[in-house]
């Protein structure tokens, strides 16, 4: 008995953070930071800063395939070729094949178990989303309205947004707010061409891509060994030199440096475990990947941060006499409401008339073109939004294949710069609907006897609707610009899960009967468990998602602190 | 969905990165799943000889350059053959190409050895390849001339003795700015393409 009080007060933390990605670093920081004992549960294996990015400074010449990904592995990673088609950064991704889930309707998972999740992956666009974002849902009557506004954010987003580090320009737009920015990258010759066409022709602005690239470095950066981005554009491979934001890169270290957080490895989070008398959660239920031992583990207060997915299914296997259907499920609103961004769809072009110009330095980010439609006088059919990134570059050797020719003049030819192409690639908005959901699976278990999740979810009417203005849309600035062979395009089969940004199945309301967490992002029915991903989202907005978790991570943290030293945790 | 159309969908997304056969290639997981247990396979692909045949496939469509000095000549840059194309061919066609890929491509093989391409004068050569272009052109399937040629510009241009013949190799370029071109630059490299 003494034994087993011994091995329980062990494994208690005043805090457990359950993901050590883009969200949990952040909860971590800023949990430990503000006095806490906080332990972080990764699922994943342990990938560490600098020393694990085994392929950063690989020679394309050192890759047995060049790149490409063998067919044996494809089949492993069959969810993730779109973004892991890549000899160099596949190892970043999870095997699917080991990790399986079901599809009733077309879902790609994409996922990165390890430590710093998809914060190694992630394409580091960073927006902030507008007060439109927050209101949308209660004009509109869809979903439910949001229980915050952007005011409640924007001391949180100028909070993580120092910390991060965010390249880009200031432009004084309400629909795409500035945040604090480090000097912005440049445009190439035909990008600050088409930016004033598409000014003067559409009064439509276009702004250099917002992204989380240390361009010049703030002591805040190099406190944690952050340096300046190099521009190799190698940063799936990723970055020794910590110029990108990642939790391994800058939130974990600043984390660990409090000396109050321990980082498990390998711990799968399989439940909350409910104290029922005091409707309150007392800790986790863990098993390990590799030895499949179980283990409890102890807090007063738990932040969930394993992705969108992982996050809810983490509340759904957590059943018990006071929630049969998964802790906190009293709305019946786990698991739906399940958005992403749609993609896939905008136009391509060439243009003649820059052969002179051209660019030195590989640059990890792209344009950006902000939300016009349904934006200010402008109406639609549909609702909502949709933005694009892209950018103009110039064709290198590989347009050879297409080309006819051979020989020494072919060959000469391909190393000289080819043509300049240009793509904007729209990235838009996804409506909250209760039909669009994940489930866990009554009778397939992965290999720790876990649910596997079911998918079934698509997009509805208006992101159809939506999806025709995106390509027209495309082409007609291009066209506008005066750019040559435009090519407008749709992928009839793009479905959800490809846009790697999952929101929703666990969203913030005001009314417990349709939301399941508050304005604090904590379980309405279960006040001492904090969710503060992507599952969090009452809305889907059309910019890139990740910096608004951020901010509600460091919000919700702070005020879980303030609720402890009060104790009304 | 299945994976075909997984992969298909995601190389169209790629935006033409990918070329048919290579996506053809992809399709391979349903049936490798089907057939082998995990681990890449080994073995060679090509026989001895159309390992010569394709080494001089490739060549001709990226041949060593040589200066015109004739006391001395000098080699400008290398070919297909010192970068080693006919290995790399051998291991791409045989870990991510299809089997349909793999059998267009031995197809084509077959025919150049019917036709002795090793024997034929390079003018001969060079015109049998013109036509076998200018047929492949016709095609929308993936032909032999498409993965030859695709296979061999990978395996040259990123090759170490390509790249470093062919390009201004920046693999730490440090900065990113919009600049003018100079008389006959050479393409800039970073070493991001794997
Ligand atoms: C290729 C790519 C490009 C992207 N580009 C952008 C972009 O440009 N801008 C943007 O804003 N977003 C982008 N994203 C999305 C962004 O990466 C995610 O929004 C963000 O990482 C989500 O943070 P998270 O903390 O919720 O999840 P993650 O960062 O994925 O972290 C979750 C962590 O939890 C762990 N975990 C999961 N389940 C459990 C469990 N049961 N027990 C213990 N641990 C668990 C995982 O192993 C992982 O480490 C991109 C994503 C990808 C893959
Ligand atoms: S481009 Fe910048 S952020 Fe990306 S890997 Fe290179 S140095 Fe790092």
């Amino acid at each position: 008995m003494n034994l087993n009080l011994k091995a329980d007060k062990d494994q208690t933390y005043d805090a457990i953070v359950v993901g050590s990605g883009m969200t949990g670093g952040w909860a971590a920081k800023e949990l430990a930071e503000k006095g806490l004992k906080v332990l972080v549960l990764e699922r994943g294996y342990e990938l560490k800063h600098v020393e694990d990015y085994k392929t950063a400074f690989s020679d394309p010449w050192e890759f047995e395939h060049r790149g490409k990904i063998p067919i044996v592995a494809a089949e492993e990673h069959y969810a993730t070729m779109y973004f892991s088609a890549k000899e160099g950064s596949q190892f970043f991704f999870t095997n699917d094949k080991e990790n399986p889930y079901v599809q009733k309707r077309p879902f790609n998972w994409i996922r990165a178990y390890h430590t710093g999740g998809k914060s190694l992956l992630w394409g580091k666009h960073t927006y902030r989303w507008n007060e439109e974002d927050f209101l949308a849902n209660a004009k509109q009557g869809l979903g439910v309205d949001w229980p915050i506004r952007y005011a409640d954010l924007v001391p949180w987003y100028n909070y993580v947004e120092k910390f991060v580090g965010i390249s880009g320009q200031a432009e004084g737009l309400a629909v795409l707010p500035d945040s604090n920015f480090l000097p912005p990258m440049a445009m190439t010759a035909p990008e600050l061409h088409l930016k004033k066409s598409v000014a003067q022709k559409l009064n439509r602005p276009i702004t250099i891509g917002r992204v989380a690239h240390l361009t010049k470095p703030q002591p805040v950066h190099s406190a944690v060994g952050r340096a300046t981005c190099q521009f190799r554009n190698r940063c799936t491979r990723g970055c020794p030199f910590g110029a990108y934001f990642s939790s391994l890169a800058a939130t974990l270290p600043a984390a660990r440096r409090t000396n109050r957080v321990t980082i498990v490895h390998n711990a799968i989070v399989k439940e909350i475990i409910l104290d029922d008398k005091a409707q309150k959660a007392k800790g986790v239920r863990v098993i390990d990947q590799n030895t499949m031992e179980v283990r409890d583990f102890y807090a007063k207060v738990l932040f969930l941060n394993a992705g969108t997915i992982g996050s809810t299914s983490i509340l759904m296997n957590s059943k018990s006499a006071r929630f049969p259907t998964g802790l906190g499920n009293d709305s019946d609103q786990l698991g739906r409401n399940l958005m992403d961004h749609h993609l896939a769809i905008g136009a391509r072009g060439d243009i003649d008339g820059f052969e002179d110009d051209y660019f030195f330095g590989a640059r990890p980010g792209s344009l950006y073109i902000p939300r016009f439609r349904n934006w200010g006088t402008d109406k639609r059919s549909y609702l909502r939004g949709f933005g694009y990134q892209g950018g103009a570059t110039r064709a290198d050797w590989s347009r050879g294949a297409a080309e006819t020719g051979f020989g020494a003049d072919f060959k000469k030819k391909m190393t000289q710069p080819g043509p300049w192409k240009i793509n904007l690639s729209g990235f838009g908005e996804v409506l909250p609907d209760p039909n669009n959901r994940f489930t866990l699976s009554n009778d397939q278990t992965d290999k720790w006897s876990l649910p596997q999740v079911v998918f079934d979810a698509d997009f509805g009417e208006n992101e159809r609707a939506m999806r025709k203005d995106i390509m027209n849309d495309g082409a007609e600035m291009l066209e506008a610009a005066g750019f040559k062979n435009v090519v407008a395009y749709d992928n009839p089969v793009a479905h959800m899960g490809l846009g790697i940004h999952e929101m929703g199945t666990a969203r913030m309301g005001k009314d417990p009967k349709t939301s399941i967490l508050n304005k604090f992002n904590q379980v309405h029915a279960c006040k001492n468990v904090f969710v503060t991903d992507g599952s969090a989202m009452t809305s889907a907005s059309n910019v890139n998602p990740s910096l608004t978790y951020m901010a509600l991570t460091a919000r919700a943290a702070s005020y879980a602190v303030e609720q402890l030293k009060a104790r009304n945790l | 969905m299945n994976r075909r159309q997984a992969v298909t969908q995601v190389a169209w997304m790629l935006g033409g990165v990918f070329s048919a056969p290579t996506l053809q290639a992809m399709n391979r997981w349903e049936q490798i799943a089907k057939t082998t247990s995990a681990g890449t396979p080994t073995g060679k692909f090509l026989s001895e000889t159309q390992h010569e045949l394709m080494g001089r496939v490739a060549e001709l469509i990226i041949p060593r350059t040589v200066s015109p000095g004739v006391e001395s000549p000098r080699v400008e840059s290398p070919g297909a053959l010192d970068a080693g194309v006919p290995d790399f061919m051998d291991v791409m066609l045989r870990d991510c190409y299809t089997k349909a890929a793999q059998d267009i491509f031995l197809a084509g093989v077959s025919d150049l050895e019917r036709k002795n391409f090793v024997t034929l004068s390079t003018d001969q050569q060079t015109a049998l390849l013109k036509q076998i272009e200018a047929d492949a052109q016709k095609s929308t399937n993936p032909t032999f001339w498409l993965i030859t040629k695709e296979l061999t510009l990978l395996g040259y241009f990123t090759s170490e003795v390509g790249v470093k013949a062919s390009f201004d190799y920046q693999p730490i370029p440090g900065k990113f700015e919009a600049i003018k071109i100079k008389p006959g630059q050479k393409d800039f490299m970073y070493g991001n393409q794997a």
